[in-house]
This record gives C-alpha cells, structure tokens and sequence, in this order.
C-alpha cells in the first residue's frame, strides 16, 4: 500500500536568539499507511512538535525548512502559502495539546467546527451547521444538539478535546496529526480520548501521526514507533517488535523511566538534553548512555536494522533486558510513629453548591509518604493547602498531638516552617528577581540566620543535596530547565528543615525521564532525612511509584485508603478499581 | 446582570458621594466668592454681605451643604450666580455643543486606533510598526495646547481654511450645517490626533498578543486564511482592552477638555465648567463636578457590559 505521508530527509532550522539559524531536526525520514497510527516519541527538545507542525508548514517565522514533505503526489516542502490552506484542515487535520488554548474562546464550539468545514467545502451555513452536529455525536459529546451553542469554557478538559478532534476531522483528512491531545488530562479521561482516536482512525481508516514525550501511552494503540533524540531519529519501527526488545539505548531507557504499577525502580538518564546549539559530535545520547564506547563520539551512527526495528546506534542492544528484580513491596504493613492527623476536614468555597472537601480524616506517620489521588476537581489541591493552614477550613489538623488549627500569628508562622510545600510549576512560585541562592536561602532568613557565609555554605549543601553544582546559586530561575526549577524547589523546601513536604503534582509538567530523575531524588532524600511526603498527583503510576499508602479522593470525599499493593491487587472501591485499570503497567 | 447593575450602582454611590462632598467644601472653602465676580474687584464690603444674603452664602456652610442635597432631591440643581439661569438648562446647553464635538472626536479616533492598532499588531516589530509608534510617541508627548495652537497658526491663521475659534459664524444671521461644521474640524482633528496614540497603541499591543495564541494556530491548522483569522477570530478577542479605555474616556465624551474648549473658545461643557471655577460660580461646578463621578461610574459599567457581550466567559461576578 501506498503511504499516504512519506517524509524524507527533513531538516529544519530555526532562528534562536542572536545565534542565527540553529538545526533542531535532521535527517527526518518517516511514512504512514491509510489507517496506521505512528507514535512520533521524544522528549521536549527533540524535536517532535518541530516535525508535526513543518508538515503543516506551520513553523514560526524565519524558520528554513529542506528535504521532501509527500502527501499523496504533492511535495509539501516546496508548496505555497496558497496551496497549503488547501491542505491544511482539508486532508490533514491538526489537534493540538491543551484544548482550551487552542480553541478561540468567544466563538461557539459549532461556528469554530463549521468554519473547519465552510473554509473548504463552501456550502451554506445550515449545511456547516448541520455538520458539525454530526461530527459533534461521532466524537461522543452526549446530547450534541443543545451543546452546539456552548462556548469552549463550558466544556470539561475532555469534552474539550473531543471538539477539537471533531473539528480536525471535519472535511475527513486522510491524516490526523495529534501533538500531545491526552496529556494534561485526568487519566481515566486521557485512556477516552486514546480509545476516540483509536475508532476513529479504523472506522475512516485515517492514518494517525501520534506525537507524544510519553511511550506508554502509545504503547497499546499504535502500530508502528519512531523516537527521536535531540533533533535525530533514535529508533524507528513495528511498535510491537519495540516493545519488545528495544534496540537504542536511549528507547530503553526512556521506557525504563516511565513510572508503571508494581516498578520498584525507575531508570534515571545521567545528565540533561543537550541544547540545540551544543549538541555533542557523533552519536548524541553517546554522554548520557550507560553502553558508551570510545568510537560513539567519532562518527554519526548509520541505521542499522537490528531485529524488527531499525536503530541510530553502533552498537545496538541485542540480549533482552535484563530481567526486573521482584518488586520489593512491603511483606506487611510497616509501623510508623504517628507524625500528622486530619480529622474531618470540610472546605466549602463561596458561590459553590456542594463542597469541595468533606469530611476527610487522614493519618500520616512520620518518614511516611502518603499519595492522595484523584481527578482534576477532586479536592485533591483544595486538601493539600487546607493541612498546610493556608486555605480556611472546618475540622482539625494535629501535628506530634499538637492541635494547630487554633494557632495564630508568631505560633502559626513557627509551626509553617515544619511543613513545606513544592508545587506543579516550580517557576511560577519562584521570584524571578531573586537568584537561586536568595531564593534558597530565605527560610533561612526568615529564621534569623543571616550570617551571609553560612547561608551560602547551606545553600551549597542543599543545591549538593538535590544533585544540582552550587554554582547555581548565582543563576535566575528563567535560566533554569523544568527539572532544574524543580530541584531548586526542593532544595528551598529542605531548607527549612521540615518534618513533613506536601508535593502538589511535583513532576506533571517534566519530562519522563526529568520525572524519573526527580522521584527518585525524592524517595532517596526521605529515606536519608527522614521525610514525610503527602504526594498528590492524577496519576496513579507515579504516586504508586512514591507512596507507601494511598488515599483516592473522588468529589472532596475519601473513597479509599490502603497501603499501595493491597489498593493495585484487591481495590474495593469502583473508582479505586477504574483508576488502578487506567494507570500504566 | 439587572443584579451586577444594581450593586455596581450601590457602590458607586458612595464614591460620587465622597467627591461631590469634597468639591462641594473645597469650593467653598477658598476665600474670594462670587460676589466679587458679580460687582467687580472694588465691590464694597457692605454691597458684598448683601448679595452674599441674597444667594444664601452668609448661612452656615454645613446648612448650605444640606440644603444643596435637599434640592437635588427635588430635582433643582440651582441657579448661576453669574449667569442667573438654571443650571439644568444652561448644563445641558452647553452640553450638546460638548456632545456633538466629542462623539465626532471619539468615534474618528476609535475607528483609527483600530485601522492603526491591526497594523502594529499584524507588523509587530517591522518597520511600520514602530514608524507608527514613533508618531504615537510624538503625539502622546504633545500638550494639547501647543498642538491646538500649532494647528490655528497653520489652517486658520496661515492658510485661511478653516476658522480658528467659537462654534459658528456669527455674522451670518441663518448659519447653516456647514458652518457648524467647518468650526469643529480644528478641534475635533486635535483630540483625535491626542487620543487615537494611547487608544491605538494599547489596541496594537493586544493585536499582536492575540495572533500568538494558540487558537491562531489552530484557525490556520484548519486551512483559514490570515484576513479571516484577523478579523473572524482576533479582532474580537483584541477590543476587549480598548473597551475598557473607551469606558473610561467615557466622561470626556460629555464634559469635554477643558483645555481644548478654551483654546478653540468652543462654548462646550468644559469651556463652562473653567468659566465657572474662575467665578467661583458654585453651583455649576459642583453640577458639572457631579455629571463626570457619575458619568465616569456609568462609563465603566458600560465597558463591563460591552465586555461581556465580546467575551462569554465573562459571568458579571
């Protein structure tokens, strides 16, 4: 069968900074079949969103694009502005991440669907209309004729994403690009969304460029793979001979760093993504790849077709892994000694009928990590902030027996200092005034210590203690990379020598192999100090990952809590069960 | 959103309050009066206490304070000193004039800042964007003084064209439409040219935030062209913040500038409302003092409203 995509050698440049024109794809070669999906897999910075949007010619201004871009007969490389309205929307359709960004929020879901259609198709409004009421149904939204006047902020995240992906398919483009579409999304949702596309792409026999950092949401859906690293293709091929035995190093690292139920070690990759403009010679994962050997940062690696795939690499992987040790779950539930009590927390925000948090009672013991899950509008956030006091609330909290919901002013300010909080963006709850080692180094100061050297001596310790060099110190946080940032937070956390961190979503905006890194940095730092973490996350791998016990929250209510094995083997809660049956194993 | 009206208007009330309370005390309180606009410099001591009995200015103040509120009440808002007639009437005299000459001034300078502010935005960063903000600079900088007066010395005074002061011709004893209109090219062209800059620029600004948003991308992913995506999906999303300046604006509309009535001697609202503070004419000011608080309330609920018309998600919360 004739592909429908054929991608050969593409390279794209895109001017950065001062710097002039900087590579960040080379030597791109992919095909898609009529009704195969293609995972296009990488990190951020390896290009893959890069290749999406230059097959819609789509790359930000300035950008120099060569090599050979065939859809059916045409080369999409060399086609003009003109014709490439023609294809865009008619015969490849684009969905992109984070659905209420991408859709315009003051046009109705059923004008910005029509106008997909009337750009191309012409017709009347009522024809366009009538349309987008069809494809409105075929994408699952429940009761499509009363939602065609809803704006997209009406809509939940998923809903969302199916208007889009409605939208993408309203003139029936032989090709649906999809850049991200379930990240960011509730599990449960996202596994939706993956069946959506999965029909779809059967029933139109739609071919499907799949683009994601994430290999395990592929993992079940499509029929071929293709990993790119730093700008080059890794290791391309028949997804189920990937998954298999994967040839690169760096694909099966990156699969080893993907939090899965029952892992008891995630892989970290040594070092960080090298920036476009330093990439190292030769074979780019060479400084970050454990099977390194001398010739590696000589010569760029040929394809070689090692079993069913093909892999940029000298010296590709040949034994199967390396078996998994036995997952060392706990043979009994260990004892701690108790640390924090929650006693029936309530939340109720002003303007909303039902609460957002409702009786909840938790116990935490001390080195303990307790995982709180639970869908977006759980309570899940709403819990976190209401035992750290900084969120109103009914109930009482105790810490070492100490009851702190009375405390006030000075006392309240002095018990703070003992819990410790790390949020999603670590960035945003940074000043970027400040310099890492200010930023550090205020609880420090905010306790009297202002000994300058002695400071700058800690500081050195903490930035040492979360793998990071103390020259970072002297660095703004809007130099630091997404994993860095979060190291830094940390460090600032620790700082204050707390006995307890709560960790609200820590690594749902990095990378899976900056989230390998980070987790296991976090599970080693509170075996050494002794830490207690409440971990709260949707996703269930990663908090079954952390955590010696789990809570599942559901509405602002407890629907479950157990320690982690006995939740993932016997839950006895539905939504326990759904939950456990979504996460990655 | 009856509701949202209802309590902005609550909360507003007790700003207009405070102001007219504070320009009511204020007036009174700086020495001079009206009595001596209306006999002259050398007015005698005893002709002064006389008309001071006669307009009520030798009662308390707090008394004079409480009856001004008990009038308006009753619908009064008082009589000129200077002038002898009703305020109602003589404000809303003036204001047509005030009303005509602005409308015309607001609507020229909105629909430039929108031709002026696609532009920038479209050509962000290139070179008809910033020759258009070298002139938005130059014209924001600009006094309206110098800029009225530059533009008398060039078309009234070098070149003839246009007339240079005043509303209408007053030699002509049936002045027609024409008239009216010659003498409100000088300065309505001025208070456009002052406005149009802030109005434009702030526009540009959003122009170009909004064509770097994510639903860009997607309108041109879906095979839409730029015209459309400009004015189908950006343009909307891109007036909300000159909405909100046009809002606030909004009490110029009625009581124009003061400088450039006086410098065009254009019998507007704000031509009056300077008159009457040099006369120390109470009961105008505090009426006119008293139209901008609310109209400047009125204004901003407008541009709230409007606002929500253009963005659904707005919820008047």
């Amino acid at each position: 069968m004739s592909p429908v995509l054929e991608i050969r050698n593409l390279s794209v440049a895109l001017p950065r900074g001062g710097a002039g024109l900087v590579k960040v794809l080379e030597d791109f070669s992919l095909a898609i079949a009529p009704g195969e999906m293609l995972g296009l897999v990488g990190e951020s910075g390896s290009g893959k969103t890069i290749a999406a949007l230059s097959i819609m010619r789509l790359l930000p201004p300035g950008a120099a694009l060569s090599g050979e871009i065939r859809l059916g007969g045409q080369n999409l490389a060399q086609a003009s502005e003109a014709e490439m309205r023609r294809v865009r929307g008619k015969r490849i359709g684009m969905v992109f991440q984070n659905p209420l960004a991408a859709l315009n929020p003051s046009r109705s879901v059923a004008a910005q669907i029509a106008e997909a259609w009337r750009v191309h198709e012409g017709g009347s409004a009522r024809a366009a209309r009538a349309r987008a009421l069809d494809l409105l149904g075929e994408v699952g939204i429940p009761n499509p004729a009363a939602r065609l006047d809803d704006y997209p902020h009406q809509f939940s995240g998923g809903m969302r994403q199916r208007v889009m992906i409605a939208m993408a398919l309203a003139c029936a483009p032989q090709l649906l690009i999809a850049d991200e579409p379930s990240t960011g999304l509730d599990p449960l949702v996202a596994a939706q969304i993956m069946a959506l596309i999965t029909r779809l792409r059967r029933e139109r026999d739609m071919a499907v460029l799949f683009v994601t950092h994430d290999l395990s949401v592929v993992r079940d859906h499509a029929d071929s793979i293709h990993v790119l690293y730093a700008g080059r293709s890794a290791e391309w091929g028949g997804a189920r001979d990937f998954f298999a035995q994967p040839r690169h190093p760096y694909s099966e690292a990156l699969l080893g760093a993907v939090p899965r139920l029952g892992v008891a070690r995630l892989r970290t990759i040594p070092g960080a993504l090298p920036e476009p403009e330093a990439r190292p010679p030769g074979c780019r994962f060479a400084p970050r790849c454990a099977y390194v050997r001398p010739d590696c940062t000589a010569t760029d690696p040929p394809p070689l077709r090692a079993g069913g795939t093909h892999a940029a690499c000298l010296y590709p992987l040949s034994a199967a892994p390396p078996a998994e040790p036995a997952p060392d779950l706990p043979a009994g539930e260990r004892r701690y000694l108790p640390l924090l009590q929650a006693r029936a927390l309530g939340v109720r925000y002003p303007g909303h009928a039902a609460p957002a948090l409702q009786g909840v009672s938790l116990e935490l013991g001390r080195g303990e990590c307790l995982g709180i899950v639970g869908a977006s509008g759980s309570g899940k956030s709403t819990l976190g902030r209401a035992i750290l006091q900084m969120q109103p609330h009914t109930g009482q909290v105790t810490l070492n027996g100490q009851d702190v919901t009375a405390l006030r002013g000075a006392a309240l300010r002095g018990w703070r200092r003992r819990l410790q909080v790390v949020f999603q963006d670590p960035r945003e709850s940074m000043n970027p005034r400040m310099r890492v080692g200010e930023i550090i180094a205020e609880p420090l100061v905010l306790q009297g210590q202002t000994a300058r050297a002695a400071n700058a001596a800690r500081v050195a310790e903490l930035l040492n203690n979360v793998g990071l060099s103390a020259e970072m110190a002297s660095r703004f946080p809007a130099t630091l990379s997404g994993g860095q940032a979060q190291r830094v937070a940390i460090a600032r956390a620790l700082a204050a020598q707390p006995e307890l961190i709560v960790l609200d979503e820590p690594t749902s905006a990095l990378d899976v192999s900056t989230q390998a890194m980070l987790l296991n940095l976090l599970k080693a730092l509170g075996r050494r100090l002794g830490l207690s973490y409440i971990l709260i996350s949707h996703d269930f791998a990663v908090v079954s990952y952390m955590a010696d016990r789990i809570a599942v929250l559901r509405e602002g209510q407890v629907v479950e809590t157990g320690p982690v094995a006995r939740l993932i083997s016997a839950p006895r809660d539905a939504y326990t069960a759904a939950l456990v049956g979504a996460a990655r194993r | 959103m009856i509701s949202m009206i209802l309590r902005r208007a609550a909360s507003s009330s007790l700003s207009v309050f405070v102001l007219v309370t504070l320009v009511f005390f204020m007036a009174h309180l700086t020495p001079g009066g009206p009595a001596y606009s209306i006999l002259g410099q050398k007015a005698t001591l005893a002709s002064v206490a006389q008309v001071n009995a006669r307009l009520g200015l030798d009662q308390p103040l707090l008394k004079q304070y409480g009856i001004w509120w008990w009038h308006l009440a009753h619908g009064q808002l008082g009589y000129s000193y200077l002038l002898n007639r009703p305020v109602g009437a003589l404000l809303w005299s003036y204001e047509r004039n005030t009303l005509v000459f602005y409308s015309a001034a607001i609507t020229l300078s909105t629909a430039l800042a929108i031709l002026l502010g696609l532009a920038q935005g479209v050509w962000f960063g290139r070179w008809p964007a910033r020759l258009i903000g070298a002139f938005q600079l130059g014209f924001y900088a600009a006094p309206p003084f110098f800029v009225a007066a530059m533009l008398v010395l060039w078309f009234a005074v070098q070149l003839g064209w246009l007339p240079a002061s005043g509303i209408t011709d007053l030699r002509s004893a049936h002045p027609g439409l024409g008239a009216y209109a010659a003498h409100l090219v000088l300065p309505v062209t001025t208070v456009t040219l002052l406005t149009v800059s802030p109005l434009s620029r702030y526009f540009g600004e959003a122009v170009h935030e909004e064509l770097g948003k994510d639903y860009v991308r997607t309108a041109r992913a879906k095979g839409v062209g730029f015209l459309r995506i400009l004015f189908a999906h950006v343009l909307r999303n891109a007036l909300r913040p000159l909405v909100t300046m046009l809002g606030l604006s909004f009490p110029y509309i009625f009581t124009g500038g003061v400088i450039v009535e006086s410098v065009f001697n254009y019998p507007g609202l704000g031509w009056l409302m300077w008159r009457s503070a040099l006369a120390q004419d109470y009961p105008v000011l505090i009426a006119i003092v008293l139209i901008i608080g609310l109209l400047t309330v009125i204004g901003n609920l407008l541009a709230d409203l409007v606002n929500g018309l253009l963005d659904p998600r707005a919820s008047y919360e």
